[in-house]
């Protein structure tokens, strides 16, 4: 049989499949299942609400929080600086340079931390860096950071120490204790984590 | 999946010596179709010989259609695969020169390669030309870099210009390159000649 | 199976059979290697090469140079296209040793000089390599490497090499035919 003929058969049925089919836009998890677990048995994706306060209090260039709530509870109330992109948008193709980037520390925050960690899950499968969570979410912020309970008398001094910042901080961020005149100073809250820098994939140079 | 080096799922080296891999088949394929002879490449500008328009236009759809097969399927991120980018007046100008430099020489860098390799001198001095050009072009380079990055319209595809989605704008592609192949049958049949 | 009537029997392979097969070449560097194949890249990465050792600072005089190592880090002749293009003449000769078309010879029309051939063959490639410069890429990559992912690049480039050159054909036809 002629040659042509035969590409001819080949080729036209391919042409047609492949203009009929709409384009595959998944994009595919990058971490394994036992990659993820290990990150969520070493609880790397929290930042505390000390270290966010800080940021903020010191107004942090690099902090961006992100509230995945609704829209509704966003407006009734919101951290300081926040955005709000509800978990039902997350996947939206306009916020993947959002996520995928290594220029800011992305805070995700909810209620608990229910839907944060959801947000962080998915972020993080698709090998997204940066991306934290608020440990406690907000119910746990508005208790540690705008309403800290005065450690008792025999407790550490880390504990005293934790306690002035929090009140200073929540001072700053408009909670209700009263003003303090710390001793030793604020101590610093925990190191915050760094930025991974992203591994710049190196596209094809091509051409010539 | 793929691509493999963009993924770093095989090492800079590995991917140099595949391109050596590659390069041996790219070499077999050309000189086997008998892209080595400089007459069999001039005879699609005279109906003597229309190997160019097959070999060509059938290479760039298959490879067309498995990248578009394969982004389906999930094998390759079409996003890392290296898209040509469009500056449009040096794109033109030097396809225009380049024109001229193939009907005068009958040969293309890659084809020239493999007429070197079974021995044709031809091809080797068209090689020897091919740097000398590349040369003038470095020299006075300060004078025509303006032209070289006019008009940089980024990676656009075609069927992104044309509005269409990809696969919509591969089976035009493979109606119109079925229809030069009739016809490149026809014009084969009428001005014959013989085998070089 | 022969497409015309009078010719010499040859032992290349079917054009439509060696088309499908730089196809899969081609779809491989693509999935291997995340570009197309290219030529006209690897004689820029000698000339380059050949420059910097005779005037390790041409890359600050010269814009060409500095564009060249400002693309690519180390050795200039580290480069894919280098070690494809050395892949071409090896797979080159094996097809031709294989096929017994290894042999010496200036190939022109009966019609015309060795001479006149060689001066062509001299002025083309010239022509051929300014103007590959220029377009960012020759017939292997910016043609059809260009086509195979789609770039509008590579089909305007195609269409000017073609175009022209079909345009030209006539002036030029004693060389041929």
């Amino acid at each position: 049989m002629k040659p042509r003929l035969v590409l001819a058969a080949f080729i036209i049925p391919l042409g047609l499949i492949i203009a009929a089919v709409p384009q595959n836009t998944t994009r595919p998890y990058k971490l394994s299942a036992t990659e993820l677990m290990d990150e969520v048995n070493t609880r790397t994706q929290f930042v505390t609400p000390e270290t966010v306060a800080d940021m903020i209090v010191k107004k942090d260039p690099t902090l961006l929080l992100i509230d995945v709530r609704s829209q509704d509870e966003f407006e009734k109330f919101s951290l300081p600086g926040a955005i709000n992109i509800p978990l039902t948008d997350l996947l939206n193709d306009q916020y993947t340079e959002l996520f995928d980037q290594d220029v800011k520390m992305n805070v995700f925050y909810s209620n608990s931390t229910l839907m944060a960690n959801e947000a962080w899950m998915l972020t993080r499968q698709l090998g997204y860096e940066n991306n934290y969570v608020l440990e406690g979410g907000l119910n746990y912020w508005f208790e540690a950071i705008l309403n800290p309970q005065q450690p008792a008398s025999t407790s550490a001094d880390e504990e005293f120490a934790r306690y002035d910042f929090r009140m200073s901080a929540g001072q700053a961020l408009g909670g209700g204790g009263a003003a303090v005149q710390s001793t030793e100073g604020s101590a610093a809250p925990a190191a915050k984590p760094a930025i991974q820098a992203k591994p710049k994939k190196k596209k094809a140079a091509g051409g010539c | 999946m793929g691509p493999l080096a963009v993924n770093e799922i095989i090492s800079e080296n590995t991917n140099f010596f595949l391109a050596f891999i590659i390069g041996i088949g790219f070499g077999f394929v050309l000189e086997s179709s008998g892209f080595s002879s400089s007459r069999k490449l001039a005879g699609v500008f005279y109906g003597y010989d229309m190997v160019v328009l097959k070999v060509f236009f059938t290479g760039a759809i298959t490879a067309m259609l498995g990248l578009l097969f394969f982004s389906l399927f999930g094998w390759v991120d079409l996003g890392l695969v290296y898209i040509n980018p469009t500056y449009l007046t040096s794109a033109i100008i030097g396809g225009i020169i380049m024109g001229a430099g193939f009907i005068m020489g009958g040969y293309c860098p890659g084809t020239s390669f493999c007429g070197a390799s079974i021995g044709k001198i031809d091809a080797l001095l068209f090689i020897v030309g091919l740097f000398i050009g590349v040369a003038i072009f470095g020299a006075g380079y300060n004078w025509w870099d303006e032209l070289y990055l006019a008009k940089f319209l980024g990676s656009p595809k075609v069927s992104e210009s044309l509005g269409l989605s990809d696969g919509v704008f591969a089976l035009i592609l493979i109606v119109v390159a079925l229809g030069m192949f009739w016809a490149a049958e026809w014009a084969e049949k009428k001005f014959p000649r013989q085998e070089y | 199976m022969t497409e015309s009537t009078n010719k010499k029997k040859s032992n290349y392979l079917n054009p439509y059979l060696g088309g499908v097969l730089l196809g899969l070449v081609l779809l491989a560097a693509n999935f291997i290697a995340g570009r197309g194949l290219g030529a006209s890249g690897a004689i820029k990465s000698g000339v380059v090469t050949v420059v910097t050792a005779v005037n390790p600072h041409a890359g600050e005089t010269s814009g060409f140079i500095k564009e060249y190592q400002g693309a690519h880090g180390g050795s200039p002749m580290k480069n894919w296209l280098v070690f494809e293009m050395l892949g071409v003449l090896v797979g080159g000769f094996l097809s031709g040793a294989l096929a017994g078309r290894l042999k010496f010879k200036v190939e022109h029309s009966p019609k015309i000089t060795s001479a006149r051939r060689l001066i062509f063959a001299l002025s083309g490639g010239i022509l051929f390599g300014f103007g590959s410069q220029l377009g960012r890429g020759c017939t292997s990559g910016s043609a059809l490497s260009g086509m195979a992912v789609l770039s509008l690049g590579g089909f305007v480039t195609m269409m000017a090499i073609f175009g022209t050159a079909f345009a030209l054909a006539y002036f030029f036809r004693k060389n041929w035919i």
